[in-house]
């Protein structure tokens, strides 16, 4: 009985250690990659992987992650608040970059820019690297590809409604929308002239700053909330009016409206407008898709001409402080965000490079026109406001925007009450 | 030598019980007790960690986002788990009886209970969407509206999405733990009984309900704790709108720790935890659950 005992408690103790002896060995210089997206994204990273490993030997390995932004960002935060070597490397929405800096999270890249095979900041856009990339005057990350909001409308609907070109104020989106939607209404019940990201999630605010325009948005400065202005009340009426007394937004705008079912909205031919990113080209010209040379990109309107303001969006990346690969990391880095790489990804993805040089490559413009109309779309940009604790007042403006929008509470209300909880988080944050 | 013997077998008993109090302590008291200890402190990842004692409970005390999740929260458990036991109940009385098709039933019964809760409410989704729902279409095709209904675009209607949602998925666990209830009373029972000339419903009312009570209590226990923590279906059906009106405790909890607070996320959790751990311990006490098992 007891030597029974005795060899299990043995068996026991031996299967532990064959688990301590089969931890992998040391991957000492390996970095480790960690990144998402849609699967061609990831064949894609793969093939730039491969490509890197056989000109330095130095081995990276990808760590696959969702296509949901906030999921990859939790998938982020629990390693880096655990202090946890790997990943290395990973990509950052513009979005989170202030509170991964602010946090500690990210290794300085400054020492490196501009030497051994590494770009320096005159590469990229100029503005975009001193704001979004720059914590406390040092570069923290690298624009990977960028990202702005754009205008999306029909050629042929506003030609077949002898409406000379795409609208470039508001009140002009309004009047075109009212009437190719009159029109189009005769042969298609369904149709809404204008699609936006109006659900309750974060592209419903970078929505609303393009709306409110370049004297809109929110601030902060001295820890006072400025949010609840008369040119922001005017934006959320604006929005809220398009859905209901307008009627020419579609009435789900509010609860499903991301940026897929817009895209989706637009490309089977249900809209003459869409708001969206720069991803949505290639797939509104795929070979089936029902609005292949129908569509042509604007910049969004303003309030008057000229005024418009598109929210910046894109991917960075940055290396992790607590990297046990540093060297091989910066290498990678610098490799990521080299002409060759950043001129590849925008061949076969179709993104935006994070590279201002890349925009004139002659193969480039070959496959995208518009190129040269984006790269002033990137340039004038602006940043969501770069504080470490934006998404905690992201989500109190989406929840408010939102009840706006369901009408559950006017625009003023609305406003006051984000100001209200805004105040409050900034302060106990100071 | 006999003293030895008892020290022994103590020892013994000790032991084998051992790797479940090792697990026990492992995931379930140092994650409550760190997650007590967060709560009290300043755990934001871009500033230093401080010591601030109940600040954050006070910060939820004057938060309109959080009242919001509570009061939503409260009214989810209130309307889903009646609903799924008395649907459980229901169902279970009937696989109950004894039917050629029983086996196959049964089986069909859990299947909603199989589904992830995250399928569960994409499909919920798909019924709902302005689009292409299945609910728009039929109501356009009997004729109720001229046009198609945004369901999920009212707070009444979000609410009752995620209802149905979440009575769809788990009145079959609650019409398992019933039928197991139902099996455990003796037949002799309800033969008694008709001799004694009582009627169907004074034998449900007289020997079924009374003696189906400590399952009853378990299956309540069951749905409100996890009624009150729901998460995956409003994550995936709604995402707390519109408005912020469906969003529940944990997801706003969840916000908090994505957006770097850990210690406000937290004291989210504690909250959410005495919720339930009160309501089990009344429960409990109510159902005279200690009593029964004694």
């Amino acid at each position: 009985m007891r030597s029974r005992a005795f060899s299990l408690a043995l068996c026991a103790v031996s299967a532990f250690l064959a688990c301590v002896a089969a931890t992998p060995p040391s991957r000492a210089g390996t970095v480790t990659f960690a990144v998402g997206g849609a699967p061609a994204e990831f064949a894609y990273w793969e093939r730039v992987v491969r490509k890197f490993e056989g000109k330095t030997g130095i081995r990276v390995e990808l760590l696959r992650q969702p296509t949901d932004t906030g999921l990859r960002r939790q998938g982020l935060t629990v390693p880096l608040q655990a202090r946890i070597s790997s990943p290395d490397v990973f990509l950052m929405d513009v979005a989170w970059l202030a509170q991964f800096a602010a946090s500690g999270w990210l290794e300085p890249l400054s020492p490196h820019l501009g030497k051994e095979g590494c770009a320096g900041k005159e590469a990229f856009f100029l503005r975009m690297i001193d704001t979004v990339d720059t914590y406390e005057g040092g570069v923290v990350a690298l624009p990977v590809y960028v990202d702005g909001g754009l205008l999306y409308y029909r050629k042929d609907l506003l030609g077949k409604y002898g409406l000379p070109g795409p609208p470039r104020t508001w009140d002009e989106l309004l009047r075109y929308s009212e009437t190719v939607q009159r029109g189009e209404r005769r042969s298609r019940p369904g149709f809404y002239a204008f699609a936006w990201q109006g659900a309750q999630y974060e592209g419903l605010v970078c929505d609303f700053l393009e709306f409110a325009g370049p004297t809109g948005g929110f601030r902060v400065e001295n820890g006072e909330v400025t949010v609840d202005t008369p040119q922001n009340r005017k934006a959320l009426r604006f929005m809220r009016d398009l859905i209901g007394k307008y009627g020419v937004s579609p009435p789900n705008t509010y609860t499903e409206m991301r940026e897929e079912e817009v895209r989706s909205f637009f490309q089977e031919g249900y809209a003459l407008f869409e708001r969206n990113w720069p991803y949505a080209w290639p797939l509104h010209e795929g070979r089936d898709s029902p609005v292949r040379g129908k569509t042509g990109i604007a910049a969004l309107p303003g309030w008057s001409q000229g005024e418009g303001a598109a929210c910046l969006g894109g991917w960075h990346a940055g290396i992790s402080r607590f990297s046990d690969a540093k060297p091989e990391s910066v290498k990678f880095l610098c490799y990521l965000t080299s002409y060759e790489t950043q001129r590849d990804l925008a061949l076969h993805l179709g993104w935006n490079p994070g590279r201002r040089d890349v925009y004139a490559a002659p193969e480039l413009l070959a496959k995208n026109p518009h190129l040269p109309a984006l790269r002033a779309v990137f340039e004038n940009a602006r940043p969501r406001p770069l504080l470490p604790y934006y998404s905690r007042l992201s989500e109190i403006l989406q929840r408010h925007l939102s009840a706006a929008l369901a009408g559950t509470s006017t625009p003023e209300e609305a406003l006051s009450a984000a100001g209200r909880e805004m105040q409050a988080v900034v302060t106990r944050y100071r | 030598m006999g003293e030895d013997r008892s020290f022994r077998d103590l020892l013994r008993g000790y032991s084998f019980i051992a790797p479940l109090v090792a697990i026990l302590l492992a995931f379930v008291f140092v994650p409550v007790v760190g997650t007590c200890i967060d709560s009290l402190y300043r755990e934001v990842t871009f500033l230093p960690r401080a010591f601030i004692g109940l600040g954050n409970y006070q910060s939820l005390a004057s938060d309109p986002g959080f009242r919001q999740s509570l009061r939503f929260t409260v009214l989810f458990v209130l309307a889903s788990v009646p609903l799924e036991l008395v649907l459980g109940l229901s169902f279970a009385l009937l696989l109950h009886r004894p039917s050629p098709a029983r086996g196959a039933l049964r089986a069909c019964v859990l299947i909603p209970w199989a589904v992830p809760a995250a399928v569960s409410g994409k499909v919920f989704e798909l019924i709902c969407n302005f689009q292409y729902g299945l609910a728009n279409y039929l109501v356009q095709r009997i004729g109720l509206t001229d046009g198609p209904v945004n369901w999920l675009g009212s707070t009444g209607g979000a609410f009752f999405a995620l209802v149905a949602g979440d009575v769809w998925k788990t009145a079959p666990f609650v019409a398992i733990l019933f039928l197991a209830g139902l099996s455990a009373i003796p037949e002799d029972l309800y033969r008694q009984a008709a001799v004694d000339r009582a009627g169907p419903v004074q034998r449900f009312a007289r020997i079924t309900l009374p003696l189906l009570r400590p399952v009853f209590v378990v299956a309540l226990l069951f749905r409100t704790i996890d009624a009150l923590r729901v998460f995956d279906l409003v994550f995936v059906l709604t995402r707390g709108g519109p408005g912020g009106s469906t969003t529940s405790l944990s997801l706003y909890g969840y916000d908090a720790f994505t957006g770097g607070d850990f210690g406000y996320g937290s004291a989210v959790s504690v909250v959410l935890f005495l919720i339930a751990f009160t309501l089990s311990v009344a429960y409990v006490r109510i159902g005279r659950f200690g009593r029964e098992l004694s």
